[in-house]
């Protein structure tokens, strides 16, 4: 049973797994709207669907391009994306820690 | 004669004839984009003055430096006797969502504010190969998100110039406003739900939505990336099929990128629609939209006078020998919104994933604990409402616990939609459609912040247009006239996959039977005002 | 104490393919040793507005490896994003294959030590990318792109290894027949195969499945065979003490022999898996999957049997010479080319050719000598027409020249004495000019015999034919 409104308890859980942060107005404001377009889709689930009838993950029956040459092509400038980067250690991107993987020791 | 008057194909075969020189163009051009458009898109814009709230605000970078590069290229082709190609010195702006190397591609936002892509994406090197000038990169709602393109993190957004206190309609606001008031002939947007041409139908211009893969989605950043394509904006058909031209065809380094042969649109265009079958269909004279509270869906009239200009236009289309077969069924048009809601939610939550400080873009400044905190932080302040809504609808629908409930059904409710097309397309079906005629839009630009803010309102301006990327059909808006506002009214035509041919003939049909209606002689609110040399 | 338990081990592996390119990209699939964020372009540093094209190759290396673990390789399988943050991750999301993989099912056969053949089963076989790596340095994570996006294949198996010892046995049959077929250079220490191992304990006969461990960071078979040992027996020692075993992802440190607490294992994250709208489906036609069934080659195990059975050969040689794969189609090829036994011929091999392969560390597909030069050279020794030693070293002499050996025999003056009655005059010769030592010999100091022939082979300057002079020696002694 699926529940029908998102609640502040659920919609927090969601903001951290998007690694996001919201302040107190954005949370009410985005939960709100959340929850009217949850509504919005509600209908879908009222839908009848033949057994059938399969996802349509394009619109259209795809007919790309097959898998490519295993060729070597190296991109001309590695350098250019490096300085992309907001903050870089020699050829390293760096970030800073991650807090939970710190041990647990035994 | 200035060659902002001047339509893409009539530019191109002047300065290829010799007749008028690349530079001109540009500078032409530029001084257009000087008189109306005001100060360009920007993070911290300063107040606004009463005039410049009259502007087009079409721009969030102008790059003349590049766009001179490129007409002296021209040029110097043409002197030692080198095709310059078929778009030669016509200046094209480029939707600020396309990565093209030597501009910095925000994607309308802050967290990409000072992204320099270290390439360029395919549909703008082709333009560049046909010759044509990039004059700029156009504003958008931030990362394609929204239908008004008010919702960029770089102000002021641009301004309809049909009347600069209503919208321009989005996401491609920027490129259709920049077409629609002279600044360029061409524009190169996408379209996801709708973001080519309900902005273009708002701004009184011709956008075209091609099928799913006929043009390249590579350095294109994604929004639905199932449902995103590429296409042009433009003043006249004839100009659409000459940019889709140089556009179209595959790209090995898109997989989804289609291998059917290109053909000629230009060729085709003038053929005419005697004994094409142009279907309507009693789906599209209403929308279905839901109760918010209780999700209970109702019938909502849309503006009456987008029923007429489809009236009308079956009857011109009639006139000139096309058989107009009514009561198409669409049944599954209603779904379009609800199901959009949730696949391109999906997508673009996880096509955002990447956006984390840490590569490219906006880093926060304020220290910060660990690298979840760096993640939050930045996120935080370097999304606006619309991407932060978008991720969090898109993580919710695809959990686990949800994902069949919402995501794998609307999955399977897009293959109704596709149904209904393919029924009304089949050639050996009840209807053997060429086209399916509808309005682009359920109403006329509507006022700057009226819709801003609430996100159903907002999504559903695209119900119309939103079945043609369920089901990867073409899709075409065109000028149709104006609302008792003065507001321009667009109207669409559907085709079957891969008829971007048909659909721009239809749709040149129109177009030519009615060049010479009242509607047409108006000028845009912003041309007036500006002084045009 | 230990008999009363059962220990049950699953293995998680991830193989490194050996493409040239990565899966999505034409980056090198193989960049160890390049500097950091060199080997790195748009797409697999997860730029905005890139997109993913599939490697061909590794699509078909894939299909292969299902193939050789007799696996059921689907016609038709996808692609699936597969969310969550991490630096080394820079799209925030793996390409992976979630619930149509390319293989279904599969199992190895492997052969334990006490001759018993363990039958271990694979649920799936799937392709994915890799992730970057990173490294800490003074409180920061740097990260590196050079390996992101190499085409890795990840098989599980069922809980069907019950010691250290048997996954050890199945990490070494997987790295042989790895290699064998041309998949992977399956080299632990540069992380072409990375295992994880899941360890826990049951009452010996119970069927039930127990909580158990996740044990990461082995990084070479012997680790794996250490750590799951450790730990089976730290489990031991816990339940008998009365404790529980709880769900904890360890980690090994092969310096100091001990495993270390990482994390307990939460409930499994929310990948929130779709599928990968910018890649098709990977197809292969009926007629593709069949030619990759045929493509397989003998593999490793049915192999040395044939060996046993076909060259009489013992079960030891026959374990060495199909090692590695491209020294069982040397040894097959000159035994085919010999007309020696191929006893010898696995001799020859086993002994000299290898020292000179260790010596030189090459394979045996990369040696010069070929084995047609091979049998020749040992057809040459067995008709007596150069001594042993010779022929030993004639092995190195051709390998480094590149000649063919009766073009050095013949240059060098390497041929032992043909002609018997040139033999016999020399040996006659010697024996003339040692007559108190044909004395000694006739008054019965039988060990001189050696010393004749060491005399007639200076005075041949080695050519003499060792077998046949002591042949003509005795019988020209007894006279």
């Amino acid at each position: 049973m699926l529940p029908e409104k998102i609640t502040r308890e659920m919609f927090d859980k969601l903001v951290s797994l998007a690694a996001l942060e919201l302040d107190e107005e954005e949370s009410e404001y985005l939960r709100t709207e959340l929850n009217h377009q949850l509504a919005a889709v509600k209908e879908l689930s009222e839908i009848p669907i033949d057994e059938d009838i399969a996802p349509s993950l394009h619109g259209i029956d795809c007919q790309g391009n097959p898998p490519r040459p295993d060729e070597w092509q190296p991109f001309p400038d590695p350098d250019a994306i490096l300085a992309l980067a907001p903050e870089t250690r020699g050829r390293y991107f760096v970030v800073p820690e991650i807090a939970q993987l710190s041990q647990e020791g035994k | 004669m200035n060659s902002t008057a001047l339509s893409a194909l009539e530019i191109a075969r002047r300065v290829r004839a010799g007749e008028l020189s690349a530079s001109q163009v540009l500078e032409e051009h530029l001084a257009q984009i000087t008189a109306v458009d005001g100060i360009s898109g920007q993070l911290d814009p300063p107040a606004l003055t009463p005039l410049e709230e009259q502007k087009v605000h079409a721009f969030i970078q102008v790059t003349a430096d590049l766009a001179r590069l490129q007409a002296e290229q021209v040029e110097a082709k043409l002197t030692h006797g080198e095709d310059p190609g078929p778009l030669a010195g016509v200046p094209v702006s480029i939707k600020d969502i396309f990565c093209v190397q030597g501009t910095t591609t925000t994607a309308g936002s802050r967290i990409l504010y000072n992204f320099r892509p270290p390439y360029t994406a395919t549909t703008v090197a082709r333009l560049e190969q046909a010759g044509a000038l990039i004059l700029g990169k156009t504003n958008l709602d931030e990362f394609t998100y929204g239908s008004s393109s008010e919702s960029s993190a770089f102000q002021p957004h641009p301004n309809n110039p049909w009347n600069t206190q209503h919208v321009t309609g989005g996401s491609s606001g920027g490129s259709a406003a920049a077409v629609a008031a002279h600044e360029t002939p061409l524009s190169l947007g996408t379209d996801t739900g709708g973001s080519i041409r309900q902005p273009s139908a708002f701004c009184g211009v011709v956008g075209l939505k091609p099928t799913y893969g006929r043009t390249s989605r590579y350095g294109l950043i994604a929004f639905g990336s199932s449902l995103d394509c590429p296409g042009p904006l433009a003043r006249t058909v004839s100009d659409a099929a000459l940019m889709l031209q140089v556009l179209a065809g595959n790209d090995p380094k898109d997989s989804t990128s289609a291998i059917q042969p290109v053909p000629d649109y230009l060729a085709a265009l003038a053929e005419g629609v005697r004994g094409l079958r142009i279907g309507i269909s009693p789906d599209y004279d209403h929308i279905a939209y839901p109760d918010t509270k209780t999700g209970e869906m109702g019938i909502q009239a849309i503006q009456p006078e987008m029923n007429q200009a489809v009236r009308e236009v079956a009857q011109v289309l009639a006139s000139l020998g096309a058989e107009i077969v009514e009561n198409v069924p669409m049944p599954n048009a209603r779904h379009g919104i609800p199901t959009y809601f949730v696949i391109s939610r999906v997508e673009a939550a996880s096509n955002l994933h990447r956006f984390d400080g840490v590569k490219y873009g906006y880093r926060t400044q304020k220290p910060v604990q660990d690298l979840t905190e760096l993640y939050r932080v930045t996120r935080a302040e370097g999304f606006g409402l619309q991407p932060k809504l978008r991720i969090l609808m898109g993580m919710y629908v695809s959990a686990a616990a949800h994902s069949a409930h919402y995501y794998q059904k609307a999955l399977r409710v897009r293959s109704l939609i596709r149904a209904d097309f393919e029924r009304a397309f089949d050639p050996s079906g009840p209807y053997r459609l060429d086209a399916l005629l509808t309005p682009t839009t359920p109403t006329t630009a509507f006022r700057r912040k009226e819709v801003l803010g609430d996100s159903v309102l907002m999504q559903y301006s695209d119900q119309m247009t939103v079945g043609a990327n369920h089901a990867g059909i073409p899709a075409i808006s065109i000028p149709a006239g104006l609302d008792k506002q003065g507001l321009p009214i667009g109207v669409q035509f559907f085709g079957n996959d891969f008829r971007e041919d048909l659909i721009l003939r239809v749709a040149y049909a129109y177009e030519q039977a009615t060049l010479q209606a009242d509607w047409r002689q108006v000028i845009p609110q912003a041309l007036r005002t500006a002084e045009v040399k | 104490m230990m008999t009363r338990y059962e220990i049950v081990v699953g293995l998680e592996t991830h193989i490194q393919l050996n493409t040239e390119t990565k899966i999505f990209c034409s980056c090198k699939a193989d960049s160890w040793g390049a500097e950091s964020n060199t080997n790195i372009c748009p797409v697999c540093s997860g730029l905005p507005g890139v997109l993913p094209v599939l490697n061909a190759e590794a699509v078909h290396k894939g299909a292969l490896l299902a193939a050789a673990m007799h696996a059921e390789i689907n016609p038709i399988s996808y692609f699936d994003r597969k969310n969550y943050f991490y630096p080394d991750l820079p799209k925030g999301y793996q390409i992976t294959q979630f619930d149509e993989p390319i293989g279904k099912g599969g199992y190895l056969d492997v052969h334990m030590p006490d001759g018993s053949t363990r039958r271990v089963h694979i649920h799936k076989l799937h392709l994915e990318e890799d992730a970057g790596k990173t490294i800490i340095e003074a409180g920061q994570r740097l990260v590196d792109f050079n390996r992101c996006g190499v085409p890795l294949v990840e098989m599980v198996t069922e809980p069907d290894l019950h010691s250290g010892e048997e996954a050890a046995q199945y990490l070494t049959e997987l790295r042989q027949l790895l290699r064998w077929i041309g998949v992977s250079e399956a080299d632990m220490e540069r992380g072409h195969l990375r295992c994880d191992a899941n360890v826990s304990i049951r009452e010996a006969g119970s069927t039930v499945l127990n909580t158990k461990t996740e044990i990461k960071n082995m990084n070479s078979i012997d680790s794996i065979r250490q750590a799951i040992t450790l730990e089976a027996q730290r489990q031991i020692e816990a339940v008998e003490a009365g404790q529980r075993v709880e769900s904890y992802t360890l980690d090994w440190d092969a310096d100091t022999g001990t495993l270390r607490k990482m994390r307990s294992k939460e409930t499994e994250a929310d990948y929130r898996y779709f599928r990968e709208p910018d890649l098709l489906s990977v197809v292969l036609s009926a007629e593709e999957i069949a030619r990759i069934q045929t493509s397989l080659p003998e593999l490793p195990y049915a192999r040395k049997m044939r060996f046993i059975e076909e060259y009489q050969l013992s079960a030891y040689d026959a374990d060495i010479l199909t090692s590695e794969r491209s020294l069982s189609d040397y040894y097959e090829e000159a035994v085919r080319l010999s007309g020696a036994a191929p006893k010898t011929i696995s001799n020859w091999m086993m002994n000299d050719l290898t020292r000179l392969m260790n010596d030189l560390g090459k394979t045996a597909a990369e040696l010069r000598l070929r084995p047609a030069d091979l049998a020749k050279i040992i057809g040459l020794v067995e008709n007596s027409k150069i001594s042993p030693a010779t022929g030993k070293a004639l092995l190195k002499k051709v390998e480094e020249s590149g000649r063919k050996p009766s073009e050095i025999v013949t240059a060098e003056g390497l041929s032992l004495i043909g002609d018997e009655d040139a033999l016999r005059s020399q040996i006659e010769a010697v024996l003339s000019e040692s007559p108190s030592e044909v004395a000694s010999y006739k008054s019965g100091k039988e060990s001189l015999l050696g010393w004749f022939v060491g005399q007639v082979m200076r005075r041949t300057g080695g050519k003499a034919d060792p077998k046949r002079t002591r042949e003509l020696l005795l019988e020209l002694l007894k006279q």
